[in-house]
């Protein structure tokens, strides 16, 4: 499967975290990361700590096509759900279509069971919507013509002197 | 595949850094990370074995420029060189937007050079793309050992394909060519994602 970009629309951004919203509230899950299979953070919501979620969202990523991995070595399509269990917080994982996942994370105030019983449904909406975001155009407004060359001068550090 | 956010007004894209093992792919990274200052970059997280080689990949989330309102970032990641972790080298490829592929230039490691760069162009092709359509560039490192591959020779054997690339001589450790080479293909990689042809191919996410 060759791969397109992801496009996040601001309509869809704002139907998204909606969505996480209603999630959080009904599994009693602290924060709701929506990440793309390659390692990318396409939404985050949840309680306002300082979370690494970049890095979150890069591990999640490989640890659950790690654990698919796994599971077609076994002849299984997918594991759909990726549990770790901590003393205090947990992360639960699990798919939302075959471009994204969505990670969890909760403590004691709820159980792994309500969060994976709304994680399905919250996966389940969320797939609509990456669905018609697909359809939409990938460039509007300010992206859809070529960069001059001023303008693709990414410089992040000193080029070594000859 | 960049991920296009317009509700942060930020674009990301993803950078693997591929080649044999104990090429530089780490060190490269490390390198990036101890000269950029805290605000243009992230955590570099390395998930290696015991004896400190990449066992699953090494990451790291760095900022560049504004375009027209957007926050261009770019997650880099290396492979894990070793030939038998194949497997884990094919995750992590999925969704890259560009490429380096660091080579190791001495002498006796140019076998190994070759069959990694076979090696990614069959992964590649497990996710129906090719080095025909992703930004790359190649970078010949531990050009400071005496026993190396004269640059010519590396050229033929690595940058032969219809389309030669920009390749760079590196010696990752201290850091000569390592930032050459991230400007470089950082700037391949966000003029092709605005160019009109990839526009047409991307119609649609």
């Amino acid at each position: 499967m060759r791969l397109h970009d992801v496009v996040i629309h601001e309509g869809d951004a704002e139907k998204i975290n909606a969505v996480l919203t209603t999630f959080l509230g009904e599994s009693g899950a602290t924060e709701a990361l929506l990440i793309d299979r390659s390692g990318q953070l396409l939404a985050a919501t949840g309680a306002n700590r300082a979370l690494d979620t970049v890095s979150i969202s890069a591990l999640a990523a490989g640890a659950f096509s790690s654990t698919g991995a796994l599971a077609r070595l076994l002849g299984e399509e997918e594991f759909t759900v990726l549990f770790h269990q901590g003393n205090k917080e947990s992360i639960h994982v699990s798919t939302v279509d075959d471009q994204a996942i969505l990670l969890a994370i909760f403590g004691g105030q709820t159980t792994v069971g309500m969060v994976r019983l709304f994680a399905k449904e919250a996966a389940t909406a969320i797939g609509q919507i990456l669905t018609e975001s697909r359809a939409k155009p990938r460039s509007m407004g300010d992206l859809s013509t070529p960069l001059t060359v001023d303008e693709s001068r990414t410089t992040f550090g000193e080029p070594t002197k000859p | 595949m960049a991920v296009i956010n317009y509700a942060q007004k930020v674009i990301n894209f993803k950078v693997v850094y591929y080649g044999p093992g104990l090429a530089g792919k780490t060190a490269n990274l490390q390198h990036i990370h101890n000269s950029l200052p805290d605000g243009s970059k992230g955590k570099l997280i390395s998930l290696a074995a015991g004896d400190d080689r990449t066992l699953f990949f090494d990451f790291l989330p760095v900022s560049a420029l504004t375009v027209r309102g957007f926050t261009a970032k770019f997650q880099l990641y290396t492979v894990p060189g070793q030939l038998y972790y194949n497997m884990t080298r094919k995750l992590v490829l999925r969704g890259a937007d560009g490429m380096v592929f660091v080579a190791d230039s001495q002498w006796d490691r140019l076998r190994e050079n070759v069959e990694s760069f076979r090696n990614l162009e069959e992964n590649l092709r497990e996710y129906k793309t090719s080095l025909d359509d992703m930004p790359y560039v190649i970078q010949y490192n531990k050009r400071d050992l005496s026993n190396i591959a004269p640059l010519e020779y590396m050229e033929f054997l690595l940058n032969r394909r219809a389309r030669r690339v920009p390749s760079f001589e590196a010696t990752a450790v201290n850091g000569d060519g390592v930032f050459d080479t991230l400007n470089t293909v950082s700037r391949m990689v966000l003029v092709g994602e605005f160019s009109q042809e990839k526009g047409e191919h991307c119609e649609t996410a």
